[in-house]
């Protein structure tokens, strides 16, 4: 069970932080302040893993088997 | 060699389940309940709040369920006991329940009213009476603070546990959207140079109001499931908690949960009967409404059943117990109304799995809605001088991300399908309670589904439309005779007759009054008739063969004959001395209400079918007599199941109507099974759906009561869904481009909580429902228009 939270946590935040990134690196190309562009990011990351984690956690939950 | 398998034997648990709110928190309690071993099925209710486990003992204990229960976040608080204990476990955790959401509505309601009137101090009429103080931003996070970390901690705590296994639910919405816009007002006023729009841009009551009117939602929906349980409250509280006891002669007052099978009770006027039993001693009057939904009180005396839970009214009687605790009638019905309150009908499985989908496409909008105001929505229609509707807030100070991230906490809030887990659920509730009042139970939600959606009818002919025993319907008389007279001699030759139709003429006789002497001689001609002495005459009654071979001429009597066996009754001619005296009509007759019901089902567009063993003739005379078109004759008890089945192949769904002895095969086939006249010994009965009176009107009421709750679902989930579907959009922005208004988070919650209000109280329509054919007047009014 723990391995499942523990390999479930590194993808979703791992996906969670990439999404964030995209959305920082375009901010950047853009005229916009940082607070918009960290607090954006921020927003980013905590929804892509609100969405992420269900849909996440059973299909590693399957692949282990547990 | 054969190697038998066996199936282990499975045990049900009911299991009570605090914490639940919505149609996800369900499938999370179910989806955990079902990873642990030994589990087989479990299904869990939100409207009675508890979940029932079928699992192999031995495989799992309760500590497991404890377990997988506390894990998806969810509040483990017992097996559900049985019985008054149990009704006052329940009464005293709903209204825990009820007062917890009162105290955190009076707290949030109170303080988040403060903070509103502080936040628009400025504004209006409200500086000539609120001082400036109210309006100091550090003053409004002194107040909120307490709202959301009080009673809207509860969201935070719920989400965060659902959310480390992978779960979502309404509390994450709630969570989100409480804590953006406390967290955007935290900003706001201690970094106010942030970009999120300034100190003119708290919204600290967004914060505060969006919790108190979530905590609204959440105690109506604690109203509505106090409201609809209340039917199996009523059916609770009839069982009485006091017993008298004879005991070596001697009156013992005990509890009712302590009398044994074998006692001898003492029922006085007024006072309600404790147990199943048998009449030992006395006569009363027994009000039985409560139960059968009979309205005249029935007759008692010695030999006379009595059922826990029913009223004495006149007399005092004694009686022996027969079944007591959870075999009484009184308690296998409310087990049957919970056990139907617990199951899921097919229309609340799919909106389950819509609504666990709907929160997760809730959050993908909210981020697709904040990135597209973010790159583009923005920078094309934003106008600093805008407003959010309902507030006299300028949106100037606001920045590209404060204003992404406003629309998109809400449509997290705006979209919560929080109604749509009530809607189902309150109304079976409702619907299963109503019919229990009336006599009517469904053994599940399936069932009721089921049958609101029927669409041909089967009667099974003996003992459902009939009474099941013949009885003489027409005596002819001939020449000087009268018709007394001929019923008198017939019942003089039959007296001694232990064949049915020789009981009935006896009987008949008896019914009008003529007692029939023991004949001088008796003689039965097996397959023909009897022939009797008395006084001197001789009395020949039997059939045509009997007659012709006695060379007894029926001249005068053929016609009558064929007439009344045209209309399906067996004609017995009665001779005196040789010669013809008359006949004496025998037949199984029609239940009072079996016309009014057939044409009531008709009338709801009901497709009437009467099967019967009986021969094409006689079935298609009564069928006649009682207006049904279409006869299944000449079927054999083991072929009715068979005949449903062929009706089910045309697409049709069928109910089986029958006294659900030899007709269990052809009940349990049926999409609907409803098994007539069953008394009190429902636990028995193979139905889906079981009538305690022998009365068919309670086939139309059953069915009204199901195409009402049905109704009620659909009603429901429209308008969940409906407002989910319209104010999304809204809450999206749709209307910012056009004319400058957004809706605030407050409104948002506000609209949500208005959802919850609606099914609520569409929900408790039902309360007052009485089922058409129950309503003074109308069945009355339909035996007039039978008889026209």
């Amino acid at each position: 069970m723990r391995k499942v939270s523990v390999i479930s946590a590194l993808v979703y935040l791992s996906m969670s932080s990439l999404g964030a990134g995209l959305f920082l690196a375009i901010t950047l190309a853009g005229d916009y302040s940082w607070v918009a562009r960290l607090g954006g990011s921020a927003w980013i990351f905590l929804l892509s893993n609100i969405v992420l984690m269900p849909l996440v956690i059973p299909v590693v939950k399957k692949r282990l088997g547990a | 060699m054969t190697t038998a398998t066996q199936e282990p034997q499975k045990i049900t648990l009911n299991i009570a389940v605090g914490g639940m709110t919505c149609a996800s928190c369900v499938a999370h309690v179910e989806g955990g309940l079902r990873e642990v071993p030994g589990v087989t099925r479990a299904v869990v209710s939100l409207a009675t709040e508890r979940a029932a486990v079928e699992y192999v003992p031995g495989m799992a204990t309760l500590d497991d369920f404890r377990q997988a229960i506390e894990e998806v976040g969810y509040q483990f608080l017992g097996p559900v006991e049985e019985g008054v204990v149990a009704l006052d476990r329940e009464k005293e955790a709903r209204q825990q329940e009820l007062r917890r959401q009162r105290n955190n509505l009076i707290i949030a309601g109170s303080i988040g009213l403060l903070v509103m009137i502080g936040t628009f101090q400025p504004y209006w009429f409200l500086p000539r009476i609120f001082p400036e103080w109210m309006n100091n931003k550090v003053f409004l996070f002194f107040l909120t603070t307490p709202i959301v970390f009080g009673p809207g901690h509860q969201f935070f705590v719920n989400s965060w546990n659902g959310l480390k296994r992978g779960l979502t639910d309404m509390n994450l919405l709630y969570a989100t959207g409480i804590g953006a816009a406390y967290l955007i007002a935290v900003i706001n006023t201690f970094w106010p140079e942030a970009g999120f729009g300034g100190r003119e841009a708290t919204f600290y009551e967004a914060a505060a109001l969006l919790t108190a009117f979530i905590i609204l939602g959440r105690y109506l929906e604690a109203v509505t499931r106090g409201r609809t349980s209340e039917a199996i409250r009523r059916l609770m509280k009839l069982q009485p908690r006091r017993a008298r006891v004879l005991r070596d002669g001697q009156e013992v007052e005990i509890a009712a949960e302590e009398v044994q099978l074998g006692d001898l009770l003492l029922v006085r006027p007024g006072e309600a009967i404790p147990v199943d039993g048998v009449v030992v001693e006395g006569y009363s009057s027994v009000d039985q409404s409560m139960i059968t939904g009979e309205s005249m009180p029935v007759e008692k005396r010695a030999g006379d059943e009595v059922v826990g839970g029913t009223l004495n009214k006149t007399g005092a009687f004694k009686f022996r117990a027969t079944r007591v605790g959870r075999d009484t009638a009184l308690a296998q019905i409310i087990k049957l109304v919970e056990e139907a309150q617990t199951t899921k009908a097919p229309i609340q499985k799919i909106a389950d799995s819509v609504a666990g989908v709907f929160i997760l496409g809730v959050h993908v909008l909210a981020l697709t809605v904040f990135l597209f105001w973010f790159f583009a929505g923005y920078g094309l229609w934003f106008v600093p001088e805008s407003r959010l509707i309902l507030t006299p807030y300028l949106l100037t100070g606001m920045g590209v991300f404060g204003f992404a991230l406003l629309t998109s906490v809400t449509v997290l809030i705006i979209s919560c399908p929080c109604a749509v887990g009530l809607a189902t659920p309150s109304a079976i509730m409702a619907g299963s309670g109503k019919a229990a009042e009336h006599g009517i139970l469904f053994k599940g939600a399936d069932a009721m589904e089921a049958t609101a959606k029927l669409q041909v009818v089967i009667f099974d002919k003996t003992g459902t439309l009939t009474r099941g025993e013949p009885s003489v319907t027409d005596v002819v008389a001939l020449g000087r005779m009268a018709q007394d007279e001929v019923l008198h001699m017939a019942a003089v030759a039959e007296k001694n007759s232990e064949h049915p139709l020789g009981e009935a003429i006896v009987r008949g006789a008896r019914d009008r009054g003529l007692e029939p002497e023991d004949a001088h001689s008796f003689n039965s001609i097996p397959g023909h008739g009897v022939e009797a002495t008395l006084n001197g005459r001789s009395i020949l009654l039997g059939n045509r063969k009997l007659m012709a071979d006695r060379k007894v001429s029926l001249d005068g009597l053929t016609g009558e004959a064929e007439r009344l066996e045209n209309e399906g009754k067996t004609a017995m001619f009665v001779a005196v001395n040789g010669s013809p005296a008359g006949i004496v009509a025998v037949a199984d007759t029609l239940k009072e209400t079996s016309r009014q019901a057939v044409k009531e089902l008709q009338r709801m567009g009901l497709q009437v079918i009467m099967m019967t063993g009986d021969n094409r003739r006689t079935a298609q005379a009564i069928a006649q007599q009682i207006g049904i078109d279409r006869v299944l004759a000449e079927v054999l008890p083991g072929e009715k199941a068979n005949e449903v089945k062929k009706l089910q192949a045309e697409g049709l769904r069928v109910a089986m109507v029958g006294d659900g002895v030899n007709d269990a095969p052809a009940l349990a086939q049926a999409d609907a099974g409803i098994a007539i006249g069953s008394g009190t010994d429902v636990a028995k009965e193979t139905g889906h759906v079981i009538l305690m009176k022998d009365d068919l009107m309670d086939v139309v009421a059953a069915l009204q009561v199901a195409r009402q709750t049905l109704r009620l679902i659909k009603q429901n989930l429209g308008w969940a869904f409906g407002y989910n579907i319209l104010a999304m959009p809204i809450g999206a922005g749709l209307l910012y481009p056009f004319f400058a208004q957004m809706v605030s988070p407050e409104l948002a919650a506000l609209l949500m909580a208005t959802s919850s209000l609606s099914v609520t109280l569409n929900t408790l329509r039902m309360t007052g429902y009485v089922p058409p054919i129950r309503r003074p007047g109308r069945s009355r009014a339909i035996v007039q228009e039978v008889a026209a």
